[in-house]
């Protein structure tokens, strides 16, 4: 994957200085790179190696003990993980396609819009910005059964609505409104795709008589797919490392069962909310089961690592030449 | 305030650029010793897990005697934290001096783990005599031998029941009067939705969980060898059958729907104090609520029911109590320690928080001291604390993990009606129990 | 992506969340031989009819967090809309609690976080984009990698050495990383140095510039837009941030976003204060977002125009 191509223009002042200058050359590229080496092998490698060694042992930060394949064997059987599983898949098949869809949907509204499509675009955009803990417990508080403001609007207008943050069956799909809730980020990267396409294009078409639809699907769809396609990669990698929403929403909801003197199974109500990382935190920083934690980590770096791959891959299709 | 220093940060960063990066024992130095001498100036940091006003001031209130007796020690405290916060902070290594939690089922892990400091040479050396404490009270502040914490004040748990809402009928005694009475109490609505519950089975009833209510049934938690015993013990099954019953006779919906509605435990808004329930089993410490929240509210207490075939041990009950230890890696474990031993064992120091809190004090002698005022229905729990059938929840090596998962299961799979066949589950719910149990190295 | 889609693509991203844009995607032809005046009206009704049902979504709940946080705290449990009386007195007594500690934290997690990235990844960002040598490429795919993958890989042996340096418990475990790069900051930069003629730089190099007088005095000025929006994207990424110093905190250092979660439950579930409390946490950051819209959409452009 590290073909160097170096096609463009060569340093301009290669040969006349000589090894000396070669040598300089090579310790200033080292100079500037200096930070992110160090922080890479600090940061990365070694705690990816560390994790290896740590999910052969049982280790809860006081006494290390090595215990060969013991966790591994846990993890097949272990009914949590599996649900966790389940719940973050969830998440991924489900949560993803939607923002991708309904992203582009707005992207293709605002780029029809004439008069006020700059105050359009700044209120679809600014959930996102709302930081996601805050916005989680308004949505609760929002969508709370009894005496949320939606529930209370929908009371009135007759119309029945699920216990969302509190019903197991309802939890995920009220993130996954959360998720809409936040499009902004998928919402401008389509938004600058839709816009991109060339005019000439549609006036073409139009010229032929294609309809909305058919513009949409012949000239829109082809043009913006490959940023569509990244969209739902790059998204599918942070539902991977879903957590925060999840945690926030299990806690807030449950509320007064967070307290002191109670312990509460993670992933309220029913363990709905409990993603995978967040089941690797309560192994790890909860329970102190860190060699276990370690497996999960491992797990997940499998998986997350295939659809980086994939991204690398696409990256690749679209990029060649210059840089990357 | 141990805020780090510069200089910690700059050895951290130099290390780590030097790659010194393998790490065999995180959490600081175990072991005793070291940090300054009681008498010297020092900082003494307590975390505590009580948040209502009256519960902080109370607290705060029997810290003053400690700080008048070491004016050198400015004692910090900091309420309202969950074992979570505590655990992590000692396994991380950075934690603070003096710790409590009401979690008393986590004791196993703390003790076993060392997290929290073995006790024993100190109340040796200091010739304490745990005799003071009541057998129950002795039990759960040690793990297999090892003493790791001592008790602060103790909950006992008995049935409050509104006198208006009983319309002159007697506390039940056995379950299956609990059961008649509740039906008989219930108002409910037209529609089927409860306006009244006589009794809440269920396990998301504050109060409700597990731990308290299977206690009545007389079930025995976990084997001699300490694994999960809820397949083995018929009185699981029938506690189960119990809860299930009553509550399929309200509607699992309607329950769950009045458990939505109901307000906050530790606020005015409490269900049994705004007379929405007749009957519930909570803790001792609900006659302070009452007497700060619903001052008008009249109401009795009594021994929690027992099931219909343990009517010899009508009088006793379930009872834990918060715990307070000193974490590896305190920095000033002498300091710590004279704190932990004045609040655990001076009399007027605990009777004045078992007045502000309305807890059991958990010594003898502040027991008899004529200087508890508590409200008149406060004597039963008095009675179960002190009844010979009272029982508590033993620990295990991975804490009350045994407890949440039987509290979930109850509360996910069988009270929803996911699993049918209680033997079924239980045996799961056993394998499961052990083979977290395993993980953790139990 | 090369260089100059990279280029074309940021502008029209800019323009696309700057100005409105200048035409309807469509195309509007002086007179199209297919659609009739009246059906466009139409479609341009129905556009803007649910373009501002949209907006009442999205703004609603935003609308709701502010009328509940100046309720009393019976109301808020009324499932009333309106707030009887104005408690503008709840914020102050957020703010009176432990929120002042809270917003301290955040601000040096935050500001330090982000001044440290700086200094730390422009001079990678700078080699990637304008140095070449031999392992550039993988060095990139490096780069790329560690921002894609999820920080819980390796969480427990990092944890394990700060805990071995007594940091845990603190926020430094998160701060003092950034000083040795951020991936996501360095990639960003990258996108935009690329852009950047060389022809500049070449030409300070002759006048005698060493390469790090370059980068300071002729490149970092002209890239002014994407330090701006990967500054901003550090200072709200360690502003929001809720697992970091969930795993290393403790309550004595812990930022809003992890008290903020807690509110609920050490408040007694007083919903006014809470919705008060979060609100207190948005606004700063709608205020960033208004005064530097254009700083954000350009970054945002960057991350996606890349694949």
């Amino acid at each position: 994957m590290a073909a160097v191509t170096g096609a463009s223009a060569a340093a301009p002042r290669g040969r006349t200085a000589g090894a000396r200058a070669r040598r300089h050359r090579r310790l200033r590229v080292l100079a500037f790179l200096s930070p992110w080496l160090i922080g890479f092998t600090l940061f990365f490698g070694y705690p990816l190696l560390a994790t290896v060694y740590f999910s052969f042992t049982r280790y809860d930060l006081f006494n290390l003990e090595y215990v060969g394949l013991t966790n591994y064997r846990y993890l097949f059987g272990d009914q949590d993980a599996r649900r966790s599983m389940l719940n973050t898949l969830w998440l991924v098949t489900l949560m993803v396609p939607l923002r991708v869809l309904f992203g582009l949907g707005a992207a293709q509204l605002l780029a029809h819009l004439k008069r006020g499509g700059g105050l359009f675009r700044s209120i679809f955009y600014l959930p996102y910005l709302v930081p996601p803990v805050s916005a989680t417990v308004a949505f609760v508080f929002v969508l709370n059964p009894g005496t949320g403001p939606v529930d209370h609007l929908a009371d009135l207008a007759g119309i029945p609505l699920p216990d969302w943050f509190n019903d197991p069956d309802w939890s995920k799909p009220g993130l996954a409104l959360l998720g809409l809730w936040a499009v902004g980020d998928v919402m401008i990267i389509l938004l600058a795709a839709v816009l991109d396409v060339p005019r000439q294009l549609y006036e073409a078409a139009e010229i032929d008589g294609a309809g909305p639809w058919q513009r949409f699907r012949h000239i829109t769809l082809p043009t913006v797919s490959p940023v569509l396609a990244f969209a739902a990669v790059t998204g599918v990698i942070q539902t991977l490392q879903y957590f925060t929403q999840a945690m926030v929403a299990g806690k807030v909801a449950a509320g007064q069962s967070d307290q002191p003197g109670t312990q509460l199974a993670p992933g309220y109500p029913g363990g709905s909310t409990l993603t995978f990382p967040q089941y690797l935190y309560d192994e790890g920083f909860r329970q102190f089961n860190m060699g276990y934690a370690c497996v999960l980590a491992l797990l997940l770096f499998a998986v997350a690592m295939l659809f980086t791959l994939l991204l690398l891959r696409q990256f690749h299709s679209f990029a060649d030449g210059e840089a990357s | 305030m141990r805020t780090p220093t510069p200089r910690r940060i700059t050895v951290a960063l130099a290390a780590l650029g030097l790659g010194l990066t393998s790490a065999c024992t995180a959490g600081g130095g175990g072991g005793t010793g070291g940090g300054p001498k009681t008498d010297e100036k020092q900082t003494l940091q307590v975390w505590h897990g009580w948040s209502a006003d009256h519960e902080v001031k109370g607290f705060e209130d029997a810290v003053d005697g400690f700080r008048k007796l070491h004016p050198n020690i400015t004692v910090k405290v900091t309420g309202n934290q969950t074992d979570d916060q505590i655990t992590n902070a000692i396994r991380g290594g950075n934690p603070p001096d003096v710790v409590a939690s009401f979690t008393t089922d986590n004791l196993g892990q703390f003790c076993q783990s060392g997290a929290w400091q073995e006790l024993t040479p100190r109340l040796r050396e200091d010739g304490v005599d745990l005799n003071m404490f009541p057998k129950a009270v002795q039990d759960y502040t040690q793990f297999k031998g090892r003493r790791c914490a001592l008790p602060l004040l103790a909950d006992a748990y008995g049935l409050y029941y509104n006198t208006a809402l009983m319309k002159g009928n007697a506390p039940p005694k056995t379950m299956s009067e609990l059961t008649a009475l509740a039906k008989k109490l219930t108002v409910r609505a037209p529609d089927g939705t409860i306006k009244v519950a006589g009794f809440m089975p269920s396990v998301q009833y504050y109060e409700h969980t597990p731990q308290h209510i299977a206690t009545s049934f007389g079930v025995k938690w976990l084997t001699p060898a300490g694994t999960a015993n809820f397949s083995k013990d018929p009185a699981f099954k029938a506690y189960l059958k119990w809860e299930k019953d009553l509550l399929d006779w309200y509607g699992y919906d309607n329950a769950k729907k009045f458990m939505r509605s109901m307000g906050q435990e530790f606020e005015a808004s409490n269900p049994f104090q705004k007379g929405k329930v007749a009957m519930a089993v909570d803790g001792e410490w609900r006659t302070k609520f009452i007497q700060k929240e619903a001052p008008a509210l009249d109401y009795g207490t009594a021994p929690p029911p027992v099931s219909d075939d343990r009517a010899a041990q009508y009088g006793g009950g379930f009872t834990l109590g918060t715990i307070m230890g000193i974490p590896r890696g305190s920095k000033h474990a002498e300091a710590a320690w004279a704190f932990v031993k004045y609040l655990a064992t001076d009399t007027g120091s605990l009777v004045t928080m078992a007045n502000a809190l309305g807890n059991v004090p958990s010594t003898l002698p502040a027991l008899s001291s004529p200087g508890l005022k508590l409200p008149a229905q406060f004597g039963t729990f008095l009675n179960v604390f002190k009844h010979p059938a009272t029982t508590t929840s033993p620990s295990s090596p991975n804490g009350g993990d045994y407890l949440v998962q039987l509290q979930r299961f109850v509360q996910d799979e069988w009270e929803t009606g996911k699993v049918k066949d209680p033997d079924q589950g239980l045996r799961d719910l056993d394998a499961k129990v052990d083979k977290a149990l395993e993980l953790a190295g139990g | 992506m090369t260089g100059t889609a990279a280029r074309a693509l940021t502008r029209t991203a800019a323009r696309a969340l700057t100005r409105t844009a200048t035409a309807p995607a469509g195309g509007r032809p002086r007179r199209g031989p297919g659609g009739p005046r009246g059906r466009r009206a139409l479609l341009w009704v129905a556009a803007h009819a649910v373009a501002i049902a949209l907006s009442l979504m999205f703004l609603a709940p935003l609308l709701f967090m502010f009328l509940t946080a100046v309720m009393s705290d019976e109301q808020t449990l009324s499932g009333d809309l309106w707030p009887a009386h104005w408690q503008w007195g709840n914020f102050t007594e957020v703010l009176s609690g432990d929120m002042a500690r809270w917003l301290g934290n955040s601000l040096l997690y935050a500001v330090l976080g982000t001044l440290f990235m700086l200094l730390s990844s422009v001079p990678v960002a700078y080699a990637l984009a304008r140095f070449r040598f031999r392992g550039r490429k993988v060095a990139f795919v490096l780069v790329i990698t560690t921002m894609m993958l999820p920080p819980q890989i390796t969480v427990v042996p990092l944890y394990i050495v700060w805990a071995r340096f007594e940091l845990t418990g603190t926020l430094w475990p998160l701060i003092l990383p950034l000083l040795f790069g951020d991936a996501f900051s360095i990639f960003l930069l990258r996108q935009f140095l690329v852009t950047i003629p060389r022809d500049y730089a070449d030409a300070a190099r002759v006048d005698g510039c060493g390469e790090f007088t370059t980068m300071v005095r002729v490149v970092l000025p002209m890239a002014r837009p994407a330090l701006a929006a990967v500054a901003l994207f550090q200072f709200f990424y360690c502003w929001n941030d809720y697992y970091g110093p969930l795993v290393y905190a403790k309550p004595d250092a812990w930022p809003l976003a992890v008290g903020i979660a807690t509110f609920r439950a050490a408040h007694n579930v007083e919903w006014n204060l809470t919705m008060a409390a979060t609100l207190l946490t948005v606004l700063p950051v709608i205020v960033v977002f208004l005064l530097a819209q254009r700083v954000f959409v350009q970054g945002i452009t960057l991350t996606g125009v890349k694949g």
